[in-house]
C-alpha cells in the first residue's frame, strides 16, 4: 500500500482537490475583494500573512538545506541539491501570492519597485524576495547545467544566495519585530529565531522529499541526518518558545501576558497545543529519535510533514494573537462594524485561498520532479 | 389691559418679529455662504501649504451678541490660514471633563467623510474603571494623534502616508497598495482599513424599485472630499482597498471650516486650531497643567492633548 508511486498519487490526487477548493476562494477574492475576510483594522493581518511567513521560511530554509549539495560539497547530500532547490522555487510563489491575496489593491504592487520606501521592512522583503527568486532560478538553472560538477562560480552564487536566504528569512520576522507597538512582538530575539525556523521548516520538507521521493543509495542515511537535524532544530525551537514566554510572562507586561495567554489558554488553545506542540513537536521528537521509526521512509516522510503543519501553526501563533490585544482599553466596544473585532478565525474563503495556494505547489513540486527533464533523468529521483 | 400695555405687547412682538426675521436672514446669509465656500472650487486651498487667500470672514453669529468658543476658534481658525502652512501648528484638544460619551462627534465624522462599515476615524472609548463602590466611568474620543514622529509613516512601503507640509499625517489613496502595514504600526489604534462594504449591501436588489439596493445605496456612493478631492465609491476604486483615517478635516479648514467633529461637540469638548497662535484658544489650554497626551512614553509626539 505504501509505496512510493501510490504516495505520490495520493498527492496528486490531495493537490487537485485542494486547487478545486481553492477555486472558490481566488473567484472570490479576485471578483469581489475583502468583503469576506474575517480580518480587519485591528486584527490587521490574517491567516494569508501567517501562511506568506510560513511559505517564505520554507523557501529560504529549502536554500539553506541545498547549500550542502552546492555550496559546502558534503558527500551525502549529493543529488538532493536540485530537488531541495526546486522546492524553493514552488514555496516562494507560494508564499508571494499568499501575501499578493492580503493587499487591498494588489494591482498596485509594481510601486513597489518603481516607486518604493526603502526605510520600510515590507519594500525591503517585496525586493529581497524578488531577488531572491533570481537567485534561486539562477542557482538551479547553473548547478542543472554543471551536472555533477560544482565550479567555483556555483559556490559563489550559492554562498550569495545562502546569506541572503539568512537576511530575508530574518527579515520577516523584523517585518513584525518593528512595530513598537506591540509588546509582544517587539523583542530583539523575533527576528533572531526566523532564519532557525526557517531552516527546521526547510529540512523538514527536504526530509519528505527525501522519504517520498527518492531512491539513491545514500537515501536512508539522509534520512536518518536530516531527522537528526530536526529533532535537535525542535529541541532548539522549543527552547526559545519557552524562553519567550516565560520572559513575557514573568515580566507582567499587561499587553504580553494577555497576547501569550491568548495563545496558552485562549479560544484556540488547540492550535497551539495539539497542532504546534502535540503534532509538530513532540510526536515527530519522538518518532525521529528512535532509530527503527526514523529509519521508516513514510514514517519519517510523514513527520516531515507534520513537523510543516506545525510550523505554519507556528507562525499563525505569532501573528495573530498579537493583534487581538487592544492598542487602547475600551477599544472594542467603542465602535461596532464589521472588520472592527478583536477576535479573528479565518474565514471560508481565507481557508479556501490557502488550499488553493498549498494544492498549486503541490502540484508544482510534483509535476516539476515528473516533468523537467532534469529529474526525469536523475538517478536520484523515483520514478 | 390698558392700551398702553397693549401697544408695548404689540411692540414686543413687532420686535421678535423682526429679530426672528433678522436672525433667519443672517442663518440664509449664513448658509448661503457656506454653500459658495463648498460649491466654489476657486476657494477650496491648495495643501501644498500656500497662505489662504480666499478665505472667507467669519460668519457673524445670529443675535450679533453671542460668542462662544467655536465662533472664536474659527476666527482664530481664519488668522492661521493667513499664515504660511509650516508656521500653523494645528492641534485637538479634548476636554475629557466636558464629554459625556454622546457620540455626536464619532457620527458627525462618519457623516462628514462618508464613511463606510467598519470605518471609523473617531470612536469614544467608554471605560468603566475600578472596583464596587469606588467606580467612575470615563469617555475618550480618539481621533488620529498626528504624530510629530508617527510610527506609521516610515513602515508603509511606497510613501503612500506621509506628514504633509501643516504636520497633519495623510493617507495618499492613489498611492496606497492596502498593506496594513501602517495599522499595524499605529500605537493607537487610528487607522482603519476599507474593505469596500456598504450598509445597504444586503438590501434586496430589486431593480428599478425605490426600495432596491440600486436606489438605497446611492447615497452611499457620492463623493466624499477628502484631502479636498471629490472621491465617489465606484467599484473598487480608492479609498475602498485603502487605509483610512482623519485627518483632522482638512478639507473644511482649508475652507475655513472647524473639524466636523469640533462643530458637533455639544459640550465644546473638542478644541481645534493653531497652537503657534500664542492667543489661540488651544495654545491657551494646552498651556494648562492638566493636559496629558496619550502613550507619551512611545515618544511618537501626539498632537492631540487630552485635558483631565
Amino acid at each position: 500500500m505504501f509505496t512510493q508511486k501510490n504516495i505520490k498519487r495520493l498527492l496528486y490526487i490531495l493537490g487537485i482537490i485542494a486547487v478545486v477548493l481553492g477555486i472558490f476562494g481566488f473567484y472570490n477574492r479576485l471578483f469581489f475583494g475583502e468583503r469576506d475576510v474575517n480580518y480587519g483594522s485591528y486584527v490587521t493581518w490574517g491567516l494569508w500573512v501567517a501562511m506568506y511567513l510560513f511559505f517564505a521560511g520554507v523557501a529560504s530554509g529549502c536554500y539553506m538545506v541545498a547549500t550542502l549539495d552546492y555550496l559546502f560539497d558534503v558527500p551525502l547530500f549529493k543529488g538532493t541539491g536540485k530537488l531541495a532547490l526546486w522546492a524553493a522555487l514552488v514555496t516562494l510563489p507560494a508564499a508571494l501570492i499568499s501575501i499578493g491575496m492580503d493587499l487591498g489593491h494588489m494591482e498596485r504592487i509594481w510601486k513597489v519597485y518603481l516607486q518604493p520606501n526603502f526605510n520600510s521592512l515590507l519594500a525591503q522583503m517585496v525586493w529581497g524576495y524578488t531577488i531572491f527568486g533570481v537567485v534561486i532560478l539562477v542557482s538551479l538553472w547553473v548547478a542543472v547545467r554543471a551536472k555533477d560538477n560544482r565550479p567555483l562560480g556555483l559556490k559563489v552564487f550559492v554562498g550569495v544566495g545562502f546569506v541572503l536566504s539568512i537576511f530575508i528569512s530574518g527579515g520577516v520576522g523584523a517585518l513584525l519585530g518593528v512595530n513598537a507597538s506591540r509588546a509582544v512582538w517587539h523583542v530583539g530575539l523575533l527576528p533572531a529565531q526566523f532564519p532557525i525556523f526557517s531552516l527546521a521548516s526547510g529540512v523538514a520538507l527536504v526530509l519528505a522529499i527525501v522519504s517520498f521521493f527518492t531512491n539513491s543509495a545514500n537515501r536512508a542515511r539522509q534520512q536518518r541526518v536530516l531527522g537528526i537535524a530536526l529533532v535537535i532544530l525542535l529541541l532548539i525551537k522549543t527552547y526559545i518558545l519557552w524562553s519567550d514566554f516565560s520572559m513575557s510572562l514573568y515580566s507582567g507586561v499587561p499587553q504580553n501576558v494577555d497576547a501569550i495567554t491568548q495563545v496558552l489558554y485562549g479560544e484556540y488553545w488547540w492550535a497551539f497545543w495539539l497542532v504546534q506542540i502535540l503534532l509538530g513537536t513532540i510526536i515527530p521528537i519522538v518518532v525521529l529519535v528512535i532509530p527503527r521509526w526514523a529509519q521508516n521512509r513514510y514514517l519519517a516522510g510523514v513527520m516531515g510533514i507534520l513537523i510543516l503543519v506545525g510550523f505554519a501553526s507556528a507562525r499563525a501563533n505569532i501573528v495573530f494573537p498579537a493583534l487581538t490585544v487592544p492598542e487602547l482599553g475600551g477599544m472594542a466596544e467603542a465602535f461596532s462594524g464589521p472588520h472592527l473585532g478583536f477576535e479573528y478565525f479565518p474565514s471560508l474563503m481565507e481557508w479556501s485561498v490557502t488550499m488553493g495556494i498549498v494544492g498549486l505547489a503541490t502540484l508544482a513540486f510534483l509535476l516539476g520532479i515528473d516533468r523537467l527533464p532534469f529529474f526525469k533523468d536523475s538517478a536520484e529521483v523515483a520514478r | 389691559m390698558s392700551d398702553a400695555n397693549i401697544k408695548q405687547e404689540s411692540d414686543l412682538t413687532r420686535r421678535n418679529f423682526l429679530r426672528g426675521l433678522m436672525g433667519a436672514a443672517g442663518a440664509a446669509t449664513a448658509i448661503a455662504t457656506y454653500e459658495t465656500f463648498v460649491n466654489d472650487p476657486q476657494l477650496v486651498l491648495a495643501q501644498d501649504g500656500t497662505p489662504a487667500a480666499d478665505v472667507p470672514a467669519m460668519i457673524a453669529s445670529a443675535d450679533g451678541d453671542h460668542f462662544d468658543n467655536v465662533e472664536r476658534m474659527r476666527t482664530e481658525l481664519v488668522r492661521a490660514l493667513q499664515k504660511p502652512a509650516a508656521e500653523r501648528r494645528w492641534v485637538m484638544v479634548i476636554d475629557l471633563r466636558k464629554c459625556v460619551g454622546c457620540h455626536a462627534c464619532t457620527i458627525s465624522c462618519v457623516a462628514e467623510n462618508k464613511l463606510p462599515p467598519g470605518v471609523v476615524y473617531r470612536p469614544v472609548l467608554d471605560e468603566e474603571w475600578g472596583t464596587y463602590p469606588n467606580v467612575g466611568r470615563r469617555f475618550i474620543p480618539r481621533p488620529c494623534m498626528q504624530c510629530d514622529n508617527p510610527p506609521c509613516t516610515p513602515v508603509c512601503p511606497v510613501n503612500a502616508t506621509f506628514k504633509n507640509g501643516e504636520g497633519i499625517v495623510e493617507v495618499d489613496y492613489d498611492q496606497c497598495i492596502g498593506c496594513r502595514a501602517c495599522l499595524a504600526a499605529c500605537p493607537y489604534g487610528a487607522r482603519t482599513a476599507d474593505f469596500g462594504l456598504t450598509y445597504t449591501g444586503t438590501t434586496p436588489i430589486a431593480a428599478g424599485l425605490l426600495v432596491g439596493q440600486d436606489k438605497a445605496e446611492s447615497y452611499e456612493r457620492v463623493a466624499n472630499y477628502e484631502y479636498g478631492e471629490a472621491r465617489p465609491r465606484e467599484g473598487h476604486e480608492s479609498p475602498i482597498g485603502n487605509a483610512r483615517k482623519c485627518h483632522f478635516c482638512l478639507h473644511r479648514v482649508h475652507v475655513g471650516e472647524l473639524p466636523a467633529c469640533v462643530t458637533t461637540c455639544i459640550g465644546r469638548a473638542t478644541l481645534y486650531g493653531d497652537a503657534n497662535d500664542a492667543d489661540s484658544l488651544v495654545a491657551e489650554m494646552i498651556a494648562s497643567p492638566n493636559v496629558i497626551r496619550l502613550k507619551e512614553e512611545l515618544g511618537t509626539e501626539p498632537r492631540v492633548y487630552y485635558l483631565a
